[in-house]
């Protein structure tokens, strides 16, 4: 079972930053505008965001785990609801590495495999060094075609 | 091959209701505008609207032209941007043909292809004749099969699978219960209920007003109902189910005369579905889906359009043995343990309701009887019963077969080769009651709703096995499939010979 980039924890925790960042603000706006809060609530809504954020990330980094079997990728994630994953390589419709902005900064990137299923664009690994991502797309790719998906519907 | 001549005075009545509908704005606006001269103007720019339109849907129909040859069908289209599409007949899932009441008296019909991409009609023909449409319908059937064109006179087997009777159409209308339109018609009418209530005299009102309420409420229901029952009615009329070769073909609709071909190898699930009433009675439904966008299947429809409304729970059983042949299923139903999880969450579910109620009641300091609900503490032990009850999977040969719901029981059959990916979560609950829900996912339409096959609250080592049992049996269906769908004729016998097993099978839900 491969763990994700311990980076990937950055990631996350900078998203937790900047959705932290937005609700302070809207509290601030809110304190200005319409109701007058105390004044520890600006602080209080960023620390506690943060911390939650911070918190649900380790979690989730705790949680992560994929692996690439014979015949199908596995994958199994979530921190309230566990979920487990398995996409048989017959199903292979494409895979993307993409690399979002925050990612670009820390020097990760993400691979994403698609299936004709209904929830086939869920199947997203995060938290793989970009070298890795594409070396994880050519692989899949080459197992997909080894699987041959000539009908994938 | 063109359009029928005809498209183009149906497309110019068609748009010219919005020109005339324009005309009208610009006719009040222009003599605001320019006064006694606006008049002549706005009639001027009005004939040259529809000049406009005229020559437009003529072009169109000089531009369109299509062709059905042994692998694709070709469309050229287009008047001010052109478009040359090549569609492989493979590709094609549905072929569906519509026709409304004016459409049928000039003997015109739409004709729609879907493909699996996208989440719209993959091409549209916008009138060609009712006959031509039957015959390019049948066409495709023919090319995908790969029959040459000289054994059309044999043509392929032709069964009829299904055909609801006039008495079958009477009790789906009379079934068909629009749970929206009480809704709807609360929301209108309750804002009128305090302007009613300030005209009654202050006196008799009570008494009064809940007649009134209790009138309305009876009156809300036999709209709702009757509404239901015309639109069911008016779907559903004369609906019938053909096996032709390999494909399906049906009929249905009184105003609206739907007429479609499903492949039967790009079926996707079969879906059982009964509530109580239905149960009691030994009905059911049929839903048949396809990996096509179904264009039925949006609001007021009812459902994917090759759907049997309603019949005898052993015919549909036969019929969907008939399309896929999955035998009788015994389901395993979930631990017992699960039935305590069930009872408890209701219970909650109950006591919120109280906890409401309650709040309601010190805020508006009024004495409604908060502690009504508390009675249905009482109900939540047989709910929970219930529920676990009509819960279950069963993997067969060829198929996974789940159940799930009470009031509205849903029965999918998946075959294995059909199945995307395989999905186990298990919230926090669910892992304090070391149970799990497999999901499996498969490109089905309606999945996209969120009613996915489904073993539900399975033992945590059940989910396991069952996760890998899924994987294992999707790659030696598809091996084997795709062993004999190299071999034409060896797969109609395969079909064939499914198809004469399927019937005699004994089915017991």
């Amino acid at each position: 079972m491969n763990r994700l980039h311990p980076r990937v924890r950055v990631v996350w925790a900078a998203q937790a930053a900047v959705a932290a960042a937005v609700l302070t603000t809207i509290t601030v706006a809110v304190d200005r505008l319409a109701v007058d809060l105390p004044g520890w609530a600006p602080p209080a809504v960023l620390v506690v965001v943060l911390g939650v954020g911070v918190s649900l990330a380790l979690a989730r980094y705790r949680v992560w785990r994929y692996e690439v079997r014979d015949d199908a990728l596995y994958l199994e994630r979530g921190i309230f609801t566990r979920v487990r994953t398995v996409v048989p390589f017959v199903r292979l419709q494409h895979v993307d590495s993409s690399r979002g902005p925050v990612e670009r900064l820390l020097g990760l990137a993400s691979a994403v495999v698609y299936t004709a299923g209904s929830r086939g664009a869920d199947v997203r690994i995060p938290g793989l060094t970009p070298a890795g991502a594409d070396d994880l797309r050519e692989r899949l790719k080459r197992l997909a075609i080894r699987a041959e998906g000539e009908d994938a519907v | 091959m063109k359009l029928s001549p005809l498209s183009v005075p149906y497309r110019v009545v068609e748009r010219g209701a919005s020109v005339v509908f324009t005309a009208a704005i610009l006719f009040s606006g222009a003599s605001a505008a320019f006064g006694p001269a606006g008049g002549p103007i706005a009639v001027a720019l009005v004939g040259l609207g529809l000049l406009g339109l005229v020559a437009y849907e003529v072009t169109y129909y000089r531009r369109f032209a299509y062709a059905l040859d042994e692998e694709t069908l070709d469309i050229r289209s287009g008047v001010i941007s052109r478009r040359n599409r090549e569609i492989p007949l493979r590709r094609v899932q549905n072929v569906d043909i519509s026709r409304n009441v004016v459409q049928r008296a000039l003997g015109i019909a739409v004709v729609d292809f879907e493909t699996a991409g996208g989440s719209e009609t993959e091409a549209s023909l916008r009138f060609v004749a009712f006959e031509e449409a039957k015959r390019l319908q049948g066409e495709i059937g023919r090319l995908k099969r790969g029959e040459a064109a000289d054994d059309e006179g044999a043509g392929p087997a032709t069964t009829e699978l299904f055909a609801l009777a006039p008495r079958e159409l009477a009790l789906v209308g009379a079934l068909s219960f629009d749970a929206r339109v009480p809704g709807l018609l609360i929301l209108l009418l309750s804002g009128s209920v305090p302007a009613l209530s300030s005209l009654l005299p202050a006196g008799s009102g009570r008494l009064l007003l809940a007649a009134g309420v209790v009138a309305l409420a009876l009156g809300v229901v036999l709209v709702a109902w009757a509404a239901g029952a015309v639109v069911a009615v008016l779907n559903y009329y004369d609906f019938r189910l053909t096996r032709v070769g390999d494909e399906l073909q049906y009929e249905r609709g009184l105003l609206r005369r739907y007429d479609g071909s499903i492949p039967l190898d790009k079926v996707q699930t079969l879906t059982v579905t009964d509530n109580p009433l239905k149960r009691a009675f030994g009905y059911a439904a049929l839903r048949i889906e396809t990996a096509g966008y179904a264009p039925g299947s949006g609001l007021g429809e009812g459902g994917s359009e090759a759907a049997v409304p309603l019949a005898t729970r052993d015919r549909v059983f036969d019929l969907a043995n008939h399309i896929e042949t999955f035998g009788s299923p015994a389901f395993e139903r979930p631990p017992r343990r699960v039935r305590s999880r069930y009872a408890i969450r209701y219970l909650i579910a109950a006591g919120v309701l109280v906890g409401l109620l309650y709040g309601a009641d010190l805020l508006v300091a009024r004495s409604i009887p908060w502690y009504g609900p508390a009675a249905l503490a009482l109900l939540a032990p047989v709910a929970a019963h219930l529920k676990w009850k009509h819960r279950g999977y069963w993997l067969g040969e060829d198929h996974l077969v789940t159940r799930n719901g009470v009031l509205r029981r849903r029965i999918k059959v998946v075959p294995y080769y059909r199945v995307q990916t395989v999905i186990d979560t298990r919230t926090v609950f669910q892992r304090r009651w070391g149970v799990a829900t497999v999901t499996a996912d498969t490109a089905g339409s309606l999945s996209l709703t969120g009613h996915d096959a489904a073993a539900v609250d399975v033992d945590a080592a059940t989910a396991e096995r069952l996760r890998t049992t899924l994987d294992t049996r999707l790659r030696t269906a598809l091996a084997t499939r795709r062993g004999w769908v190299d071999d034409a004729d060896d797969a109609d016998e395969n079909l064939g010979s499914d198809a004469g097993a399927g019937t005699e099978d004994e089915t017991d839900p």
